[in-house]
């Protein structure tokens, strides 16, 4: 890989491909030298610009200040503004409160009155407000790949729609991302009135498909599911990841910390259960977690119905054993279920095949989970994922049946399964029209390519899981002239164009009613219209709800532990990205970068398998594989993950793509290049053989133990509730957990060499981390990234540690690592010490503490000696070993926060508890002449937290919530030993084990 | 075999000496002044692409600051005026002028002004004006007499050790709020008693951390 992550300009500029591009990014000769310059006039030319360069700096540089000619109303230089927009992602819509800096979007943040954020945040809805300034963008419409125009393809579509509507749209056909959105559905349900031959596929690589189909077997009826985690005492995961892939996982990751934080404050703890053969998020926040393979789901559902299912029902399944599993196990299980009825909750996972979700809802129902954990609503406005709407575009395609394609969005050459070939299916359409964010797989292929404005610079409207209605409203113009799906579809419903606002409001008229513009005002400035949720359906169960499941049973016979040489061969799964999803967000540097939660790899995607699984086959992380699944195969390396099932190789969808931009392409591997359309969740018969090579891996955590320290500490609910005090560290010399309230009293057993700070007056800052709640789902690290403007470094200097994210999530693996290891996460900022190691070696002064108990970092004095980062016992000091902002195109400067100064080469930087909004809040309630109140000031880490883990706040307001937090029992300090008096302080996980399940393995 | 050195060289040591002692003197001295803001960039007056005077302005026709620069209180930007402000007056005075043709050009084109930025903070201090204009701080202590200047020019250094010396020692540069503006007011003769009723009306505690500044 490149040096830095920026360097890769260069070697791509020199492409053939990106040399042809319409607009270079820098003028011709900027990058590179002249040709028939010697080294000798090189160096003179260096000379001569330097010492230049130092005379100028006596002088100021000229700085112009550029006013508006008519200020907008309102609109204050140096002050931002704050809209509420919505992002929508597939079926679901994300809520947000989207910062604006003169005009150009800067950070996101949830919406607290939209039901799927509530305030929060996930890594992607953060990652997003890059990819508005990605410089990779399209920036024209291409017509077989020329730049052309917008009005040009409106006059083509005009000839197309022409020839369309002579026979009902009989060679037309629309291929489409899933979506919930009543515009869209409207345009959608008015072209079929136009064109009603037209095909319309919906596909999506990350399917809920069978989840639809499942309850639509079960019920009769179109539904989809709202879970309420906070509702639930217990929660059954069955291969299912609520907590991180699901698209709903910030309200679920939200009610699930609910029930965790219950416990410890004395309430009813939840308990969950994951049954799963990969490790997700959701398995490692388990009290108890089974290692099973995906095709095992189906028994282990049909034994727990077994023991749940009424018998009157008729439809109780039978088989009451899985090979391989305790029936104590399912028995305990079955008996917590039964115990918290209306009060449980069962999830299957989106891979899972229909009839095990299908029993799924039955269960849930019998045990009275509907309405209360689980909640069922029609689907509306939605477009629905199909594999078989799909299969049927590409035959026709074939056929040659179709004249013109029309790709709303998605990037089917890429993420469709490779059975399909769709590709090669594209080259047989006459006329094929693709809009997409970049040129990708998709729109490079296609005769017209539109380019796709990004949700920040549309109009449109969604409907949130459960059906809150919201309105996509744009912070800028499109940066780049790109077009939304609703401009397409709009053109070719009506063959004008017309302005998506308009559009829009059309459709808003009829669900607003009268007096429209002062509710579409207040829907506007809202972000949600009040009272749009769908009612709540209670269905009724079909007679044989586990009718499908018996030969699925069946199918799974045959439990290949993990001789990988067996007939069954290996069990193949496709995961999600937790950074790109399906590979839309690749050219995402910010995401690219963000270690995987478990494994901590960067930049990649080897496939995962279990460190038995490995010794079976030879194979240690890092080595190539080349991995056989049918027909096709896959070179690509091999990473261990502790406490995946054997026999279970997992793959991560969305790298390796060729065409996302100078970030993401060709980063990983392409995975979707052995999926196939029969089963593109899980299947048998994956083979690895190993190649003898070997690929280097960059994660930035490479050692899993805490080497016997109690870095996390962790109690039981039950030991939490008889013991008196904290949970006893493990280790001898833990000790001097720090007093009830967070200012540290002046006398500890430790004797200090230096002599102390008072910190008795002003404000004091201080933070708490919740370790129970926390998920590790890396919001809030992508959330600081946002906020303080942390460059992104690349692939090699990550593989060097030379990553620069100011808040790490630690991940410790305890246990068996070859059985069931389990996993702790722990969030690591600056830990704010009061006696800081770091500024007692600092020779310059660089790092000093204030008044107000930050340790801050004055990079203008910092000459880059790294004593500092040296001397901390956190090492959470980072440091700028190249200048990694300074070539960066410069539309990327649009993203900063200009709050934050952007640091050069050559300087440590580390967190600052986000003082730019201490300083904010501070001036805010000085101008409104009030005292600061607890909560005025909110990290960005604070403010993202799905889970609400993070506290932050005075610690001289004896009412603030961060003090009330370091009362809590379970409060300590990391390596309190040491005596560094850290601010930032953690709250220690709690499990909630099933008593009857120990011993049980 | 005649002398290498002539008498003369005997003074060699002294001059030596006074050479040695005095010219490093005299270099820190001069760094001293001249690399400093005192030097570099007091007095800064670049040319304006329109002579607007504040001295017409503020001091003959009595504009209050606050017209022109109306975000100084709510920002921390104090705004330099968009197009629209000047014409809101020159569309009826002075419609001729020649000096006042880029202002015409630009309402009329929509190409924003190109001013030339005279007070200039380095961009890792962040300086709020709305802070220290609702503490008492008039626009005079850092601006100097904008009333009296024909073009506007830099008059104090702006350094680090310069705002340092009022964050120590706010009290004497504060006046009632309701004079921030006011380029003419003086303190009145009991200074003590106006810093005294000020900081009981409005205490203030300027930081002296770096964090108050750089972020």
């Amino acid at each position: 890989m490149n040096r830095t992550y920026w360097r890769s300009l260069a070697q791509i500029e020199d492409r053939p491909e990106f040399r042809t591009a319409l607009e270079r990014e820098f003028p011709e000769g900027a990058s590179e030298l002249p040709e028939g310059i010697t080294r000798r006039d090189m160096m003179r030319l260096v000379g001569a610009s330097l010492s230049l360069a130092g005379l100028a700096g006596c002088r100021r540089p000229v700085e112009e200040i550029v006013p508006f000619v008519n200020a907008p109303e309102e609109m204050v230089p140096g002050i931002p503004r704050y809209y509420a927009t919505t992002m929508p992602f597939g079926r679901s819509a994300y809520g947000l409160v989207v910062e604006s800096h003169e005009g150009r979007p800067t950070k996101i943040e949830g919406n607290p009155s939209h039901p799927a954020t509530l305030g929060a945040s996930s890594t992607r809805i953060q990652a997003s407000v890059l990819g508005l300034y990605d410089p990779d963008r399209s920036q024209t419409v291409r017509l077989k790949g020329a730049p052309s125009s917008w009005t040009d393809f409106v006059t083509a579509w005009g000839e197309l729609s022409k020839a369309h509507a002579a026979d009902g749209g009989a060679g037309l056909a629309v291929f489409s991302e899933s979506f919930s959105s009543p515009t869209l559905a409207r345009l959608a349900s008015d072209l079929r009135a136009r064109y009603p031959q037209a095909v319309w596929a919906t596909y999506e690589a990350v399917s809920d498909e069978n989840r639809l189909a499942g309850l639509r077997a079960a019920t009769g009826r179109d539904l989809d599911l709202v879970l309420r985690l906070d509702q639930a005492s217990v929660l059954v995961a069955l291969d299912a990841d609520p907590l991180l892939t699901d698209l709903e996982m910030i309200r679920h990751a939200r009610g699930f910390a609910a029930g965790r934080r219950a416990g410890p404050s004395g309430g009813a703890m939840n308990r969950l259960y994951a049954i799963e053969g990969v490790y997700s998020l959701t398995g490692a926040m388990a009290d108890h977690r089974l290692r099973l393979e995906s095709r095992q789901i189906a028994p282990f559902l049909a034994a727990l119905a077994a023991r749940l299912a009424p018998p009157a029902a008729g439809a109780r399944p039978a088989g009451a054993d899985v090979p391989g599993v305790d029936a104590r196990w399912i028995d305990a299980l079955a008996k917590d279920l039964l115990a918290n009825r209306g009060k449980g909750l069962i999830v299957a996972g989106d891979r899972q095949p229909p009839a095990v979700h299908a029993a799924v809802c039955a269960l849930n129902t019998y045990l009275g989970n509907t309405g209360t954990t689980v909640t069922y609503f029609e689907t509306r406005d939605a477009a629905l994922p199909s594999m078989s709407s799909l299969a049927s575009l590409v035959s026709a395609m074939n056929a040659g049946t179709v004249q013109t394609l029309v790709v709303l969005g998605g990037n089917p050459v890429f993420d469709a399964p490779a059975d399909l070939d769709f590709a090669s299916a594209m080259a047989k359409v006459p006329h094929s029209i693709a809009l997409g964010h970049t040129v990708d797989e998709t729109s490079s292929r296609a005769e017209w390519h539109i380019p796709r404005a990004h949700y920040l610079e549309s109009w449109g409207d969604a409907r949130a899981a459960g059906g809150t209605l919201s309105v996509v409203q744009p912070l800028i113009l499109p940066l780049f002239g790109g077009r939304t799906s609703v401009d397409v579809l709009g053109l070719m419903v009506g063959d004008k164009e017309r302005p998506g606002y308009e559009i829009v409001r059309e459709t808003w008229a009829p669900i607003l009613g009268d007096d429209f513009d002062r509710k579409w005002n207040r829907v506007l400035h809202d972000g949600v219209l009040a009272g749009s949720e769908l009612p709540q359906v209670v269905p009724t169960l079909t007679a044989t709800p586990f009718a499908e499941l018996a030969s699925l049973v069946d199918g799974a016979a045959g439990s290949g532990r993990p001789d990988a040489g067996s007939a069954g061969g290996l069990e193949i799964v496709f995961l999600p990205s937790p950074s790109l999803h399906d590979g839309r967000f690749a050219n995402d540097g910010w995401l690219q970068e963000l270690p995987d939660p478990l494994t901590k790899l960067t930049w990649d995607n080897p496939a995962l398998v279990s460190s038995r699984t490995a010794d079976m086959l030879g194979l240690a992380s890092g080595d190539v594989v080349r991995l056989d699944y049918e027909s096709r195969s896959l070179e690509l390396p091999v990473s261990i993950l502790p406490g995946m099932a054997d026999g279970v190789v997992a793959l991560t969808l969305g790298y390796g793509r060729q065409r996302a931009g100078r970030i993401g392409s060709g980063v990983g591997f392409n995975t979707y290049t052995v999926r196939s359309s029969r089963a593109p969740g899980f299947d048998r018969g994956a083979r690895l053989t190993g190649l003898g090579r070997t690929y280097p891996l960059a994660a930035t955590q490479n050692h899993g133990s805490m080497e016997g320290r109690p870095i996390v500490r962790e109690s039981t609910l039950a030991e939490l509730r008889s013991g008196p005090s904290a949970p006893e560290p493990e280790s001898a010399h833990a000790e001097g957990t720090p007093g009830a309230l967070g200012v540290y009293p002046q006398e500890t057993e430790h004797f200090s060499l230096w002599q102390e700070h008072a910190y008795d007056r002003g404000h004091q800052w201080g933070m708490t981390i919740d370790l129970n709640a926390c998920i590790g789902c890396n919001a809030c690290m992508t959330a600081c990234q946002s906020e303080n403007n942390v460059p992104v470094v690349g692939k090699d200097q990550v593989a060097r540690q030379r990553e620069m994210h100011w808040l790490r999530v630690d991940r410790y693996f305890s246990g068996d690592p070859s059985g069931n290891a389990e996993v702790v996460f722990q969030p690591v900022p600056c830990m704010h010490c009061e006696d800081a190691p770091c500024e007692q070696v600092c020779p310059v002064a660089a790092t000093v503490h204030d008044a107000e108990g930050l340790n801050v970092m004055v990079y203008n004095r910092c000459i880059g000696t790294r004593y500092c980062s040296n001397n901390c016992p956190y090492k959470v000091r980072r440091f700028n070993f190249y200048n990694f902002t300074k070539d960066t195109p410069d539309i990327l400067a649009l993203a900063m926060n200009p709050d934050v100064t952007v640091r050069a080469r050559g300087v440590m930087e580390k967190c600052t508890y986000c003082t730019q909004r201490i300083n904010r809040a501070k001036i805010d309630a000085r101008l409104a002449g009030r005292e600061l109140r607890d909560g005025d000031v909110k990290t960005a880490c604070q403010q993202a937290c799905p889970a609400s883990a993070i506290e932050f706040g005075d610690l001289r307001n004896p009412a603030s919530r961060v003090v009330m937090a370091k009362a809590d029992p379970r409060n300590y300090a990391l390596l309190a030993e040491l005596n560094t008096k850290p601010r930032t302080t953690y709250l220690a996980k709690v499990r909630n084990p099933n008593p009857d399940l120990e011993g049980v393995v | 075999m005649p002398q290498i050195f002539p008498p003369s060289w005997n003074k060699l040591p002294i001059v030596a000496a006074i050479a040695g002692s005095l010219g490093p003197m005299l270099a820190v001295a001069g760094v001293w002044y001249y690399f400093s803001p005192w030097y570099t960039d007091v007095g800064y007056r670049p040319v304006q692409p329109v002579p607007y005077s504040h001295q017409l302005h503020v001091g003959e026709l009595g504009l209050d600051c606050r017209y022109c620069h109306a975000s100084v209180e709510i920002s921390d930007v104090a705004n330099v005026p968009p197009t629209q402000t000047c014409m809101n007056c020159h569309q009826t005075v002075m419609r001729d002028s020649e000096l006042l043709a880029p202002i015409r050009d630009s309402a009329q084109s929509g190409r924003p002004m190109r001013w030339i930025r005279v007070h200039d903070l380095p961009d890792y201090a962040y300086f709020a004006h709305r802070a220290h204009v609702t503490a008492g701080i008039g626009c005079v202590t850092c601006h100097g007499r904008i009333d009296e200047m024909e073009t506007v020019t830099q008059m104090t250094p702006l350094s680090m050790s310069w705002c340092l010396d009022c964050h120590r020692n706010p009290g004497p540069h504060r006046r009632p709020v309701a004079e921030v503006t006011n380029m003419r007011w003086t303190p009145p003769r009991d200074v003590q008693a106006l810093t005294a009723q000020l900081d009981r009306e409005r205490p203030v505690n300027p930081p002296t951390d770096c964090s108050g500044c750089h972020r």
